[in-house]
């Protein structure tokens, strides 16, 4: 396992992700409890967990948009509780909710997102028509986004995440209510990210999408009950899939 | 700033696609100010008068002549006694009482300044106002024509309209209150629109989530907001011109000052209501609730505004709290540049109130939005 142990000294600079104790309450009620992770570069890391684990409190808290209430943690070497700003300029994030504007184009859900990073025009318009091209939607840019499916929606607000060449991307259930074949299509973009050289900390309830990943945390109530590779994590609980996996760890 | 080009753009984009946006900006101003412009305006034509002349003398029947041939007024009958008068009056018989002392022609020729009484139900303080004015009117257009008639007796005539006039009747020359209520409900339609567009429209963002992916980008906060302020300055630019469209053709108004003057000032304004709905947009986390919150302040903002109740009747602690309503200097602004044609250093006083609104709100709400979810 590579849960970083507790004494090592905080040099994580190496660590796409590194958390410490991270930790969050809402009032009384804790969400999320004394998370330790390091994510390697390059590393496809699942974020598995039922409603209301806590993972999208855990992904705010690293995207700098929630301060932690205690805890410490970097994302691109990045402090969480100073430099959220400088998280933001090295990251992609998709929230859970849909991250599209609706009532507009594909197009100018390009072009607006581009915009919003500080792209030039010129940059924009090459990478609006890579974009749109890669994903084969070029003879709909002009469609609205809302006319869309959402397998094709979730695929086009990836890249919009994308649109800065962050290091590392943050996705919060892109695949929720996706259809199998469109969230195979969707798991193979994540690959070729990674492929590129990116970080992937994606969250999912799927547990068969856990066999994507390189390694997957479980996440139960706020805590991380388990982590590893798929392939270990079966070995270890002696199940022939996640799912079973899941299964036992909950129902401990 | 380049960010902020493309907010812009997105805003507009977004507003055009959306029917409702469009009736918002352009249709209800059309037809709120048109049908609320009429609604108010109506309630000075026939104002129920009764008149009591002590006097029964060939002058005391020349002003009740020109009361009775007058438009604005219907007299409604001539009382003998006070106690008959206060009846018709708590009767709700007559809003307004013109008394005639006896003696009134002897006095006038015998240069001893008689006064004549105009009596008002104050109850509704605007068209009371009005009436007021409308009467004191008439009388000062009987002491003419007594002064013309007699160049000597136009001292003795000159306490005959015994009130003196209320400053605000002297930029009203045709007597009308449409002069003086449209530029005032151009404020409150303004202030609505801007305050609910950009109060909605950030808490539409929070909920679709589309917010929380904006706070994602290295975009800064005051980019952020000045991309959702100036879309929504320059709608409230178009519906001002619509309403100005309906203060013309419709109520045959014209604007006595600066078109430019106006629009800039208005400018200041709109900053200080939007950057409202931007602290109200923090406030808030589903559109109902920040429809609520601009409700709140909404009703604060038009009724301590003196838009339909002069402040001066208000009780001096309310009348304190009106100074810390940007309305009040916006409509005094607006009904200034309207009737007066009052230049910017007339103004300066509200112009400097407005600034400090305007910066005031606007820091204010670039704190409290954070680039965080709560
Ligand atoms: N702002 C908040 N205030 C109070 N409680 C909150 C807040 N945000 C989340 N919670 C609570 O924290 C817990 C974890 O929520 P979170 O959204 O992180 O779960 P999740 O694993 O992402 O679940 P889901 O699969 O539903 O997205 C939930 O019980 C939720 O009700
Ligand atoms: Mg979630």
């Amino acid at each position: 396992m590579k849960f970083a142990p507790s004494n090592q000294p905080y040099d994580t600079g190496n660590f796409a992700v590194f958390t410490k104790n991270l930790e969050k309450q809402f009032g009384s009620f804790t969400a999320v409890k004394h998370v330790n992770l390091a994510v390697e570069q390059g590393e496809i890391f699942g974020f598995l967990g039922a409603n209301g684990a806590g993972k999208t409190t855990a992904i705010r808290m690293l995207c700098g948009l929630l301060l932690p209430t205690s805890g410490s943690g970097t994302v691109a070497g990045f402090d969480v509780w100073r430099e959220s700003e400088k998280i933001k300029q090295n990251i992609g994030y998709m929230s859970q909710k849909f991250s599209l504007y609706n009532d507009l184009t594909l197009a100018e859900n390009v072009e607006f997102y581009g915009g919003v990073y500080g792209l030039n025009r010129k940059t924009i318009k090459e990478k609006r028509h890579e974009l749109l091209d890669s994903l084969g939607l070029t003879a709909s840019a002009g469609r609205l986004t809302r006319d869309m499916p959402l397998g094709y929606k979730q695929r086009l607000a990836l890249g919009c995440a994308l649109l800065h060449n962050p290091k590392i991307i943050f996705l919060d259930e892109p695949t929720a209510g996706v259809d199998p074949e469109a969230r195979r299509n969707f798991w193979e973009l994540i690959h070729e990210l990674a492929d590129k050289g990116k970080t992937v900390f994606v969250t999912t309830h799927y547990m068969d999408e856990a066999e994507y990943c390189n390694r997957v945390s479980i996440m139960y109530q706020g805590e991380i009950v388990a982590l590893g590779s798929p392939q270990s994590l079966r070995h270890e609980y002696k199940k022939a899939s996640m799912a079973d996996v899941f299964i036992k760890l909950v129902d401990k | 700033m380049q960010q902020i080009l493309y907010l812009i753009q997105k805003e507009f984009r977004q507003v055009f696609r959306d029917p409702s946006m469009l009736f918002i900006i352009f249709f209800a101003p059309i037809v709120q100010t048109t049908v609320l412009g009429l609604a108010i305006t109506v309630d000075v034509k026939n104002i129920q008068t009764v008149i009591t002349d002590y006097d029964n003398s060939t002058a005391s029947l020349a002003i009740r002549r020109k009361f009775k041939n007058n438009p604005y007024f219907s007299v409604s009958g001539y009382v003998e006694s006070p106690v008959q008068l206060r009846e018709k009056m708590d009767g709700w018989g007559a809003q307004l009482a013109i008394v005639i002392p006896s003696h009134f022609e002897r006095d006038l020729v015998r240069s001893q300044q008689p006064a004549i009484q105009v009596i008002v139900d104050g109850v509704d303080g605007n068209s009371a106002g009005i009436a007021l004015g409308y009467a004191l009117g008439v009388l000062s257009d009987y002491t003419i024509d007594v002064a013309m008639a007699n160049p000597a007796l136009a001292f003795s005539a000159r306490r005959i309209p015994l009130v003196a006039p209320l400053a605000r009747m002297w930029y009203n020359l045709d007597l009308e209150s449409k002069n003086y209520m449209v530029p005032g409900l151009i404020a409150v339609l303004l202030t609505m629109v801007s305050l609910f567009l950009s109060s909605m429209g950030l808490v539409r963002e929070k909920e679709l989530g589309t917010l929380e992916q904006l706070m994602v980008t290295p975009i800064k906060t005051w980019q952020l907001i000045l991309g959702k302020v100036s879309p929504f300055l320059i709608l409230g630019f178009l519906g001002l011109a619509m309403m100005l469209l309906v203060a013309f053709v419709v109520f045959q108004l014209k604007v006595a000052g600066s078109l430019v003057l106006l629009f800039g000032l208005s400018a200041l304004f709109l900053l200080t209501t939007l950057g409202l709905g931007i602290l109200v947009s923090t406030l808030a986390h589903t559109q109902q609730q920040a429809m609520f919150i601009s409700w709140f302040f909404m009703v604060f903002l038009v009724f301590m505004s003196g838009f339909l109740f002069p402040i001066k009747n208000m009780p001096h602690w309310v009348q304190l709290l009106t100074y810390l309503n940007p309305m009040r200097y916006f409509i005094i602004i607006l009904r200034e540049i309207f009737l007066k044609g009052s230049s910017l250093k007339f103004l300066l006083n509200e112009i400097f109130a407005l600034v400090l609104f305007a910066s005031t709100i606007l820091t204010l709400s670039s704190l409290r939005f954070q680039k965080r979810v709560s």
